[in-house]
C-alpha cells in the first residue's frame, strides 16, 4: 500500500514563522532605505511649480554645465576643479542611511539623524577648502550637520516676520539681502529701507564682478556674465535684492566654533519683530523670558549667512558656503514668478509678486563661477570659467518611483563602499572572501574518464570459523562422517549401541575423543582433525 | 555555467572596478570593465550540442571475455560551429577499454561528421547498455561550459563462456547416460529423410519437393524421420550464498559457465534442454531444442544475480510434475546453507531421474577472499565431504568442483562416493 506523505504541522509552522520574520525584517530594512514619495520632491530636473528647472535652465543658458549628484556628496572628493564648481543643496528632504563608519577620531560610529554622514560632511568641507562654493537652502530639513560643521545652525522651526507679502499670507516672507532689516510701508515693502548687498556692493576684494564693471559703457554682447545688469549701453549693477521666501526658519551662529574658515558673515536678517514658533503649535506666545507659558521667541533672526575661507570672501580665492533659511527660495513658483503667474507650472491660486530671486541667484552663480583669472582690468566683462559646473544634490530628495529610488540607493551604497574608510575595509574583506570562495568552491567539471571497476568480494560468515574449531563441532562432523561411511540413517545411527559405534570407529584416539568430554589443547585438536581426515580411507 | 576562469575574470573585474573607485584610478576601472565586457561578449558566443549521434556495435551478443568494437558517428546538424565540443560515450564500468578512446574533443563545422572508434573487452557476463552519449560544449575562451546528453543507448548481452565438454562426456561415466538425438524409423519432425508422399492441404511449403513436382507435375512432400531426443534438466543455484569468492571466481560464475556449456553440448546433440534458476524466486525455462532455446538459455544465464534463499526442495517439489520421466537432471549448486538438498536429491532419484550434482566448492572459493584458519578449513571441508557423500548415498552422481579446476576436468571426476 502506498504510504501517504506525513503532514508535519510543527515543521510547516516553523517554516512559516521563519519566512514571516525574515520578510518583516527585510521590509523594515527596505522601508528605511527606500523612501518612495509622491511627485512633491524638489528637484532641479522636475518641471513642477515646486521644482527648480527654471533655475537650472538659466544656468545652462549661461554656458555652465549642470549635473546632479544622486548618490552621495562623497563624490565631491573626485571633482577635478572644485574652485570652479558650485554645489547646491536645496531642501534636504530625508535623512542619510545610517551605516557604520570611522569618525574623525578613528572610532566606529553610526551616522545620527542629521542628514549627512560625517564622511559626507567632511567631503563637503574638503570641497569648500579646495575652493568650491556651496549653497545650502533649507528650513526644516536635515542639513544641520553641514551647518554645524561651519559654525551655524538652522533653527528648524517656523519663523514669522512682519515683512511679508500681505496679498498672499504670512508664510511668504521678504528677505532683503543686506546688513540691516528692511521694513514695510503699509502693505508694501518700504523702498527706503532697502539697501545693497553687504559684500557684493562694496568695492573691495569681495565685490561682485558686476560691481567691478558697474557703469562701464559696453556692448551687450560683451557684457559677459553681467548681461542681466546691462542696460542702456552700460553695466548698471544694482546690488539690492528682495528675495521672496516661503515657510522659513532662522539661522544661528554657533559661538566659539572651530571650523577652520576665515569669516562668518550675516548677509540677511529679519525685522526686529520676527517671531519663532518654537513648540510648533501654530500659535505665538512670547514674553520677556522663554518659559512654559511663553515658549516662543521674538526679535531679529538671521536669514542668510555666508561662511568663507578668506576674510573678504573674494571670488578668486573661492571656498564659500552660503546658508539660506528657506529650501524653496529657488523653486519655479518664486524664481520664475512670471511663468508661474502665466500658468506655465499649472494653475496659480494667487499671483506671486515681483521679486529678485532670479537676479540674486544669477548673481550668486556669477560670483561663484566667474573666471578666477578675471581682474577687472579687461575691457570686456569676463565669462564664466571654462570648466564651470553646477552640481545639484539629488541624493537627499525623495524620488517619485521605486526604480529611481532603488537606483539612488544602490548608487549611494556603491559610493559608500568605495569612499568611506570602514566600508572600504569591509569591501576589501568581502572581495577577499569572494575570491577565496571562488577559489575553493568554483570547480570546473571533472574531465571524463572511463573507469574499469569490477572489484567485488563475496565474503562468507567469518564468525563460524571459531565455531568450527571447537571440539564439540568437530565431534559432530566426525560422527556424521562415521554415519555416512557406514550408510546409516540418522535414526539407525542414533539407536546404535556404544560398543558397536566404538567398533565402527576402531581408532582408540578417536573413540576417546568421541566418548570422553574433556578439554583439548590446540595441538591435540589439530592432531585429532588430521586423524579424522584420514579416517575411513583404509 | 561559468568556468572557474570566467568566475575569476568576473570577480577580478568587479574587484578592479571597486578598488579603482576606491583609489580613484581610472585605468584600473577600465581594466575591470574590460574584464566584465570580455565575459559579456563571450556569453554571446557560446558553443552548442546540437549534434546527431549514431552508434554501431560489432555485435549485440557476446561471450564473456570477447571484444566489442564500437563506432560512434557524430554529426553537427546545426548551422553553427560546435566550438569546443567534448563527446563522451558512457560505457559500463564493468567493461574494459582495450584500444581507442570513448571520448573526443571536436570542433565540427555545420554538417561535418566525426567518428570515434574504440574496442571494449567484456570480462563479465550480464545485460549491459552502452550510452547515453554525454556532450560538454565550451566557448572559444573556455569561459562557459554546458553539459547535456543524447539519450542514445545500445543494449548488449554478454553470455557466459562456453567450455568444451565433449571429451569429458565421452570419457566419463556421464556420457553413457546421455546418448543425444537418435533417429527412429517413424515419420515425424526430424532431420533425416524418411519418404515422399502426396501433398495434403496444411503441409508447410518448405517441405515440398520441387524437383519431384517438376518431374511428375504433382505436389509431393518430403517426410523426415522423427528424432528421439533426451530432455535434460539443468537446475542452477543462484542463491545469495553463491556469491562467495571473487568477481570472476565464485560458485555462481562457475555455475553459469557449467550450465551454458552443458546446454551448448546437449543442444548441439539435438537434445532438449531445460533451465531452472532459483534464488529468491523460481524461473523455469521449459525443455526445447534449437538455436532459439540456446539463445534463451544464454540470455537467462547472462542476467543471473545472487539473491534469495529458496531451498532446493521447494524447487523440485514445484517442478517434479513438469520433469519428463527418467530424464537426467543436472543440479549445479554448492549445496551450502540448504538442508533440503539431500531430500530433494533423494526425491528426484526416487522418481527415476539420473541426478548429477555439480558442486563448486564454496569453502575453497571463500578461501580466495578470506583467511580461514587451517583447522576450521579442514573441519569445514570434512563437513562438506560428508554432505556430498550423503548425496551420493542417495544415488546421485556428485562432482566436487574446485575453483582452479576446468569444467571438463571436473566432469571427469564423477564419483559415486
Amino acid at each position: 500500500m502506498e504510504e501517504k506523505p506525513r503532514f508535519n504541522r510543527r515543521r510547516l509552522a516553523l517554516q512559516f514563522a521563519f519566512w514571516f520574520v525574515l520578510l518583516m525584517l527585510l521590509s523594515t530594512v527596505v522601508s528605511k532605505v527606500i523612501n518612495v514619495g509622491k511627485d512633491e520632491g524638489q528637484s532641479a530636473y522636475g518641471d513642477d511649480w515646486n521644482d527648480m528647472s527654471a533655475f537650472r535652465l538659466d544656468i545652462n543658458e549661461m554656458g555652465i554645465e549642470t549635473k546632479s549628484l544622486v548618490s552621495s556628496p562623497l563624490l565631491l572628493a573626485d571633482i577635478e576643479d572644485p574652485a570652479n564648481t558650485t554645489f547646491i543643496i536645496a531642501g534636504v528632504e530625508r535623512d542619510t542611511i545610517s551605516l557604520p563608519q570611522f569618525s574623525s577620531d578613528g572610532f566606529l560610529t553610526f551616522a545620527s539623524e542629521d542628514g549627512y554622514s560625517p564622511a559626507e560632511v567632511n567631503a563637503i568641507k574638503e570641497f569648500v577648502f579646495a575652493g568650491g562654493d556651496v549653497l545650502v537652502m533649507d528650513d526644516f530639513g536635515y542639513s544641520s550637520s553641514i551647518a554645524e560643521s561651519f559654525g551655524v545652525r538652522f533653527k528648524g522651526v517656523q519663523l514669522y516676520d512682519t515683512v511679508y507679502v500681505t496679498e498672499l499670507d504670512y508664510n511668504f516672507v521678504w528677505m532683503c539681502v543686506q546688513e540691516s532689516p528692511c521694513g514695510m510701508d503699509g502693505t508694501q515693502l518700504d523702498p527706503n529701507t532697502v539697501e545693497n548687498h553687504s559684500r557684493w556692493a562694496i568695492s573691495d576684494g569681495g565685490a561682485h564682478i558686476c560691481k567691478v564693471y558697474d557703469g562701464r559703457a559696453i556692448a551687450k554682447s560683451d557684457a559677459g556674465v553681467c548681461e542681466q545688469h546691462w542696460k542702456d549701453g552700460a553695466i548698471q549693477y544694482n546690488a539690492s535684492y528682495q528675495v521672496l521666501l516661503n515657510n522659513i526658519t532662522g539661522i544661528d551662529i554657533l559661538p566659539n566654533t572651530k571650523t577652520g574658515m576665515g569669516a562668518t558673515q550675516i548677509r540677511s536678517v529679519t525685522s526686529a519683530e520676527a517671531t519663532i514658533d518654537v513648540n510648533g503649535d501654530g500659535e505665538i506666545w512670547v514674553g520677556s523670558e522663554q518659559n512654559a507659558e511663553t515658549p516662543d521667541l521674538w526679535g531679529q533672526f538671521n536669514l542668510s549667512i555666508e561662511v568663507c575661507i578668506s576674510q573678504d570672501c573674494n571670488f578668486r580665492d573661492g571656498g564659500r558656503i552660503t546658508f539660506i533659511a528657506d529650501g524653496s527660495a529657488l523653486i519655479n513658483a518664486l524664481y520664475d514668478y512670471e511663468g508661474y503667474n502665466d500658468g506655465d507650472y499649472g494653475k496659480a491660486d494667487k499671483p506671486i509678486p515681483e521679486n529678485d530671486n532670479r537676479k540674486w541667484a544669477m548673481d550668486y552663480i556669477v560670483d561663484s563661477l566667474v573666471d578666477p583669472e578675471a581682474t577687472g582690468e579687461s575691457a570686456d566683462v569676463p565669462e564664466v570659467a571654462p570648466n564651470a559646473m553646477v552640481i545639484f544634490d539629488e541624493s537627499r530628495h525623495i524620488q517619485p518611483s521605486i526604480a529611481s529610488e532603488s537606483y539612488n540607493t544602490i548608487y549611494f551604497l556603491l559610493v559608500y563602499f568605495t569612499g568611506e574608510g570602514l566600508a572600504m575595509l569591509l569591501l576589501f574583506i568581502i572581495l577577499f572572501i569572494t575570491f577565496e570562495g571562488v577559489l575553493l568552491k568554483k570547480k570546473d567539471p571533472e574531465p571524463w574518464r572511463h573507469v574499469f571497476s569490477i572489484i567485488y568480494y563475496g565474503f562468507g560468515d567469518a564468525n563460524r570459523y571459531t565455531y568450527y574449531a571447537k571440539s564439540n563441532k568437530i565431534k559432530q562432523v566426525f560422527l556424521s562422517k562415521v554415519r555416512n561411511q557406514n550408510g546409516l540413517s540418522r535414526e539407525e545411527f542414533d539407536s546404535l549401541p556404544a560398543r558397536d559405534l566404538q567398533g565402527m570407529i576402531s581408532d582408540p584416539v578417536l573413540v576417546k575423543f568421541v566418548f570422553e568430554n574433556r578439554n583439548y589443547s590446540l595441538e591435540q585438536t589439530v592432531a585429532i582433525v588430521k586423524r579424522i581426515k584420514v579416517w575411513g580411507r583404509t | 555555467m561559468w568556468t572557474r576562469k570566467a568566475a575569476f575574470t568576473f570577480t577580478g573585474g568587479i574587484a578592479l572596478i571597486l578598488i579603482g573607485m576606491m583609489i580613484s584610478n581610472h585605468q584600473m576601472m577600465i581594466l575591470g570593465l574590460a574584464f566584465i565586457a570580455f565575459i559579456v561578449v563571450n556569453s554571446w558566443v557560446s558553443g552548442h550540442g546540437d549534434v546527431e549521434v549514431q552508434r554501431t556495435l560489432s555485435a549485440d551478443n557476446l561471450y564473456k571475455g570477447d571484444d566489442l568494437y564500437v563506432e560512434l558517428l557524430v554529426t553537427n546538424r546545426s548551422r553553427r560551429k560546435t566550438q569546443q565540443l567534448e563527446v563522451y560515450d558512457n560505457v559500463p564500468h564493468e567493461m574494459k577499454l582495450r584500444s581507442g578512446l570513448n571520448q573526443m574533443r571536436l570542433n565540427l563545422k555545420p554538417g561535418e561528421s566525426a567518428r570515434i572508434r574504440y574496442v571494449l573487452r567484456c570480462p563479465l557476463r550480464g545485460h549491459y547498455s552502452v550510452g547515453p552519449v554525454s556532450l560538454r560544449y565550451r566557448n572559444t575562451f573556455n569561459l562557459s561550459v554546458d553539459e547535456m546528453y543524447v539519450d542514445h543507448h545500445s543494449d548488449i548481452i554478454i553470455f557466459p563462456q562456453i567450455r568444451d565438454v565433449e571429451e569429458a562426456f565421452i570419457r566419463s561415466r556421464t556420457a553413457k547416460m546421455y546418448t543425444g538425438a537418435t533417429t527412429l524409423r517413424t515419420p515425424g519432425p526430424g532431420t533425416e529423410f524418411y519418404s515422399l508422399r502426396e501433398y495434403v492441404p496444411g503441409d508447410p511449403f518448405k517441405n515440398i519437393n520441387w524437383k519431384a513436382f517438376a518431374r511428375t507435375g504433382e505436389l509431393m512432400i518430403n517426410e523426415k524421420c522423427r528424432d528421439a531426443v533426451t530432455d535434460l534438466y539443468i537446475i542452477l543455484d543462484s542463491r545469495d550464498i553463491a556469491r562467495i569468492g571473487t568477481v570472476l571466481k565464485n560458485p555462481l560464475e562457475m555455475g553459469t559457465v557449467a550450465a551454458a556449456s552443458l546446454a551448448s553440448f546437449f543442444i548441439q546433440r539435438r537434445d532438449s534442454v531445460s533451465l531452472t534458476i532459483y534464488d529468491e524466486k523460481l524461473s523455469f525455462l521449459p525443455p526445447d531444442t534449437g538455436d532459439k532455446q540456446y539463445f534463451k538459455i544464454l540470455s537467462s544465464l547472462a542476467g543471473v544475480a545472487p539473491r534469495g534463499t529458496m531451498p532446493l526442495q521447494a524447487v523440485t517439489n514445484s517442478l517434479a510434475a513438469r520433469f519428463s520421466r527418467g530424464s537426467p537432471v543436472f543440479i549445479i549448486s554448492s549445496c551450502e546453507g540448504d538442508g533440503t538438498v539431500p531430500s530433494a536429491v533423494r526425491d528426484l532419484v526416487g522418481r527415476g531421474h539420473e541426478v548429477t550434482v555439480l558442486s563448486p566448492s564454496s569453502i575453497d572459493f571463500e578461501r580466495l577472499v578470506s583467511r580461514i584458519p587451517r583447522m576450521s578449513y579442514e573441519v569445514l571441508k570434512i563437513e562438506r565431504q560428508n554432505r556430498l557423500t550423503s548425496l551420493a548415498g542417495f544415488g546421485s552422481q556428485v562432482i566436487d568442483w574446485m575453483p582452479d579446476m576446468d569444467l571438463s576436468q571436473a566432469l571427469l571426476q564423477v564419483r559415486g562416493y
